[in-house]
């Protein structure tokens, strides 16, 4: 072979290599921006529009489990590069990312600021960093309370919607209504699914959690925190919950069962339920009011991490994706919970019912939630601590621990997660 | 090669770990040694070093030697013989991810099979992921099944290459088929015995998926409720990806080397001595 020939070939071998490697196969000029999200968002359908929109733009969706996602951001702001050009990121990461906000575009240089209208004040404010606009609104996770009609009927307690949100108020109710259903479920079924996710939904409710403002830890002193703690472990040391989290095995395997009769269903833990229980399932469950008033647990933001090389298109997307138009459609096809008031104040969006939830009005229940929603304060570390007091209520549904015993070391394990001894 | 994907990684981690290092914001402050005087008083790193310890012996030991079964079996003349020594191989081809939803499965606390099984059986079920013991055993499990197999095709391998003849004479001096085994089958395969232990032994100490995705919780767990199961590599990547103190995970990954190094050494001169005794 002359070395002629050779080198000719080497040179289309690497032509292909660069076209590739620079992704312009879709057209000079194409931008192609890839967006990630974890869990559903529903943008799978609304990308397909913006692409027919916008020619020029195609986008590529990325979905992982919420975990991951996280993990994969973090890396890849720290590393500076891989990270997507537009990200969702949830409540709880925020404010840690909000420290890092040079990582981020400030939104404000694509006119981000004059957006503020849109969203409710605290999810708007959430997204800020100083001055900076950092992430737009998606989602809220406005809380209720989802339960089982035949396994309430069975154990002669209420099964009307209204009346079973009257009978828990509080969460003490709650507990007294979980041990009169104890006193007749069999012993196969449990009345909620875990101590972790009836505290996760005390907690959302108060106004202070693991943090003060100033960011000091105040788990030890914080009464209302050691009240929850209290109720949602007594309901685990009683044996009234199934001991599983939500987004595992056991979790799906329990609801699927029919063994567990309630559970504290933030919007987004409507398609869990629905997924886990199957077309079986559709009919036995029912929506009801939260016990202790309304509640937001979750919800999510879009940023641009600053490495990206298509800014202006990735903010199009991203102001896209958050508008209220776009979060209206979210909610008619996949139930995500809008974060805009002109959208859950829509009469289309109040008369909203769910067919497989016995026909509950998803509308008015969650917007309703939503209106009366007092976010509590989320702490730079809340990510970190959060994990200690779960896993320190599983311990009790273990068995390992008691009530006190349990919450005192969630305390301990929470301090040695932030300073490292 | 060496240089790029072995050394500098490894210099590299070195010098993180002399750091206060945030993962996402880099360096904030050179602190020296002050990463690893905290590991040394830091009880979280001793349960997971106790975890580590406690897995490693309960797979490795079963493993080497059941692959050493297996492989003498299959070494016999045996119908489909091909059949069989690709059939050993099996587990070790399948997903380590897929291996662990399945044990996940199998070891569930309130809907696993194995405890369905007990239950049938009049036994009482285990809580295979809040107790320490029963949680390494299981997470043992998953590692010996994946990698008995293997193992015993590296043995059956070596095998193969000992001369029939010293089988003839001594099954003419009288021996039994087990002396033979053990003075010259196991003998003659000592290089290899040693490669597999010094190989499971550095794949032991950094035991990371199985034990991972044993905790119901997945890559968000830290390996049950108190940390019953919690690996080394497991508690390097929670304070690295968790908690994003990268200097302090770089600390633990040079502990993890150094204590690799360390019982690989020891582990070689044992099995060594015991061999060769034999």
């Amino acid at each position: 072979m002359s070395s002629h020939l050779r080198s000719s070939r080497l040179a289309a071998v690497l032509t292909v290599v660069l076209l590739l490697s620079s992704g312009c196969f879709g057209g000079s000029g194409t931008i192609r921006l890839t967006l990630a999200t974890f869990g559903e968002f529903g943008y799978r359908e609304l990308v397909r529009t913006f692409e027919r929109d916008h020619p020029g733009i195609t986008v590529v969706t990325r979905v992982t489990d919420f975990d991951s996602h996280h993990k994969a951001l973090a890396t890849a702001l720290g590393t500076g590069r891989g990270a997507p050009d537009v990200v969702a990121i949830e409540e709880q990461y925020l404010p840690r990312m909000r420290q890092s906000a040079d990582k981020f575009v400030d939104l404000r240089t694509y006119g981000a600021d004059k957006l503020s209208d849109r969203w409710v004040d605290w999810k708007w404010s959430a997204g800020l960093a100083g001055e900076k606009v950092i992430g737009l609104g998606t989602d809220m996770g406005g809380l209720a309370m989802c339960y089982r009609r035949d396994l309430f009927a069975a154990a002669g307690l209420p099964t009307e919607r209204d009346a079973v949100s009257r009978q828990w108020r509080t969460w003490r109710d709650y507990a007294d209504v979980a041990e009169r259903f104890a006193a007749t479920a069999g012993e196969d079924v449990h009345f909620t699914d875990s101590a972790a996710n009836v505290f996760q939904s005390m907690v959302s409710q108060l106004d202070r959690n693991y943090f003060a403002a100033d960011g000091s830890y105040i788990a030890a002193k914080n009464a209302p925190l050691k009240d929850a703690f209290t109720i949602a472990g007594e309901l685990g040391a009683n044996g009234f919950t199934a001991g599983v989290q939500p987004f595992t095995q056991e979790w799906s395997a329990a609801i699927r069962s029919g063994s567990v009769a309630t559970v504290a269903c933030p919007s987004w833990m409507l398609a869990l339920i629905r997924n886990a229980a199957g077309p079986e399932g559709e009919g036995k469950w029912d929506i009801a009011a939260v016990p202790g008033g309304s509640g937001n647990r979750g919800g999510s933001y879009l940023a641009i991490p600053a490495q990206t090389e298509h800014a202006r298109a990735a903010y199009q997307l991203a102001e896209w994706l958050t508008a209220p138009e776009q979060q209206r459609r979210t909610f008619l096809t996949t139930g995500i919970l809008p974060s805009c008031p002109a959208v859950y104040r829509d009469p289309k969006i109040q008369s909203r019912r769910d067919r497989y939830f016995s026909n509950a009005p998803v509308g008015k229940i969650y917007a309703a939630a939503a209106d009366a929603l007092r976010p509590t304060f989320r702490g730079v570390d809340d990510a970190r601590v959060r994990p200690r007091f779960d896993a320190a209520l599983g311990r009790i549904e273990e068995g390992a621990l008691s009530v006190p015993e349990a919450f005192a070391e969630a305390v301990q394990r929470g301090r040695d997660a932030l300073g490292g001894g | 090669m060496f240089v790029v994907f072995g050394l500098l990684p490894l210099l590299y981690t070195a010098w993180v770990s002399l750091h206060d290092w945030d993962l996402i914001d880099g360096p904030r402050a050179f602190t020296g040694v002050d990463n690893y005087a905290q590991l040394l008083s830091d009880w979280r790193f001793y349960n997971a070093l106790g975890n580590t310890v406690s897995i490693f012996l309960l797979s490795t030991v079963v493993q080497l030697l059941a692959a050493l079964g297996l492989a003498a079996l299959l070494n016999r003349p045996l119908r489909a013989s091909s059949w069989w020594r690709a059939g050993v191989l099996l587990p070790n081809v399948v997903s380590v991810v897929a291996v662990a939803l399945v044990f996940g499965q199998l070891f569930g606390d309130t809907s696993g099979t194995v405890n369905a099984v007990l239950e049938l059986i009049g036994l009482d079920p285990v809580d295979w992921h809040s107790d320490r013991w029963s949680a390494h055993l299981a997470v043992s499990v998953m590692v010996i099944w994946r990698w008995t197999g293997y193992n015993a095709l590296l043995y059956l391998a070596a095998m193969q290459s000992i001369p029939q003849e010293r089988y003839d004479a001594a099954a003419l001096d009288g021996a039994s088929r087990w002396q033979a085994f053990w003075l010259i089958t196991v003998p003659g395969i000592r290089p290899t015995i040693l490669f597999t232990v010094v190989i499971s032994t550095i794949g032991g100490l950094q035991l990371f998926t199985e034990p991972q995705l044993f905790d119901p919780l997945g890559t968000s767990g830290t390996g049950g409720t108190d940390r019953q199961f919690q690996t080394l590599v497991m508690y390097l990547y929670e304070r690295g990806f968790t908690e994003y103190d990268a200097g302090y995970a770089a600390a633990v990954a040079w502990a993890v080397v150094a204590i690799s190094g360390i019982v690989v050494l020891v582990n070689f001169g044992l099995v060594r001595r015991m061999v060769a005794r034999s």
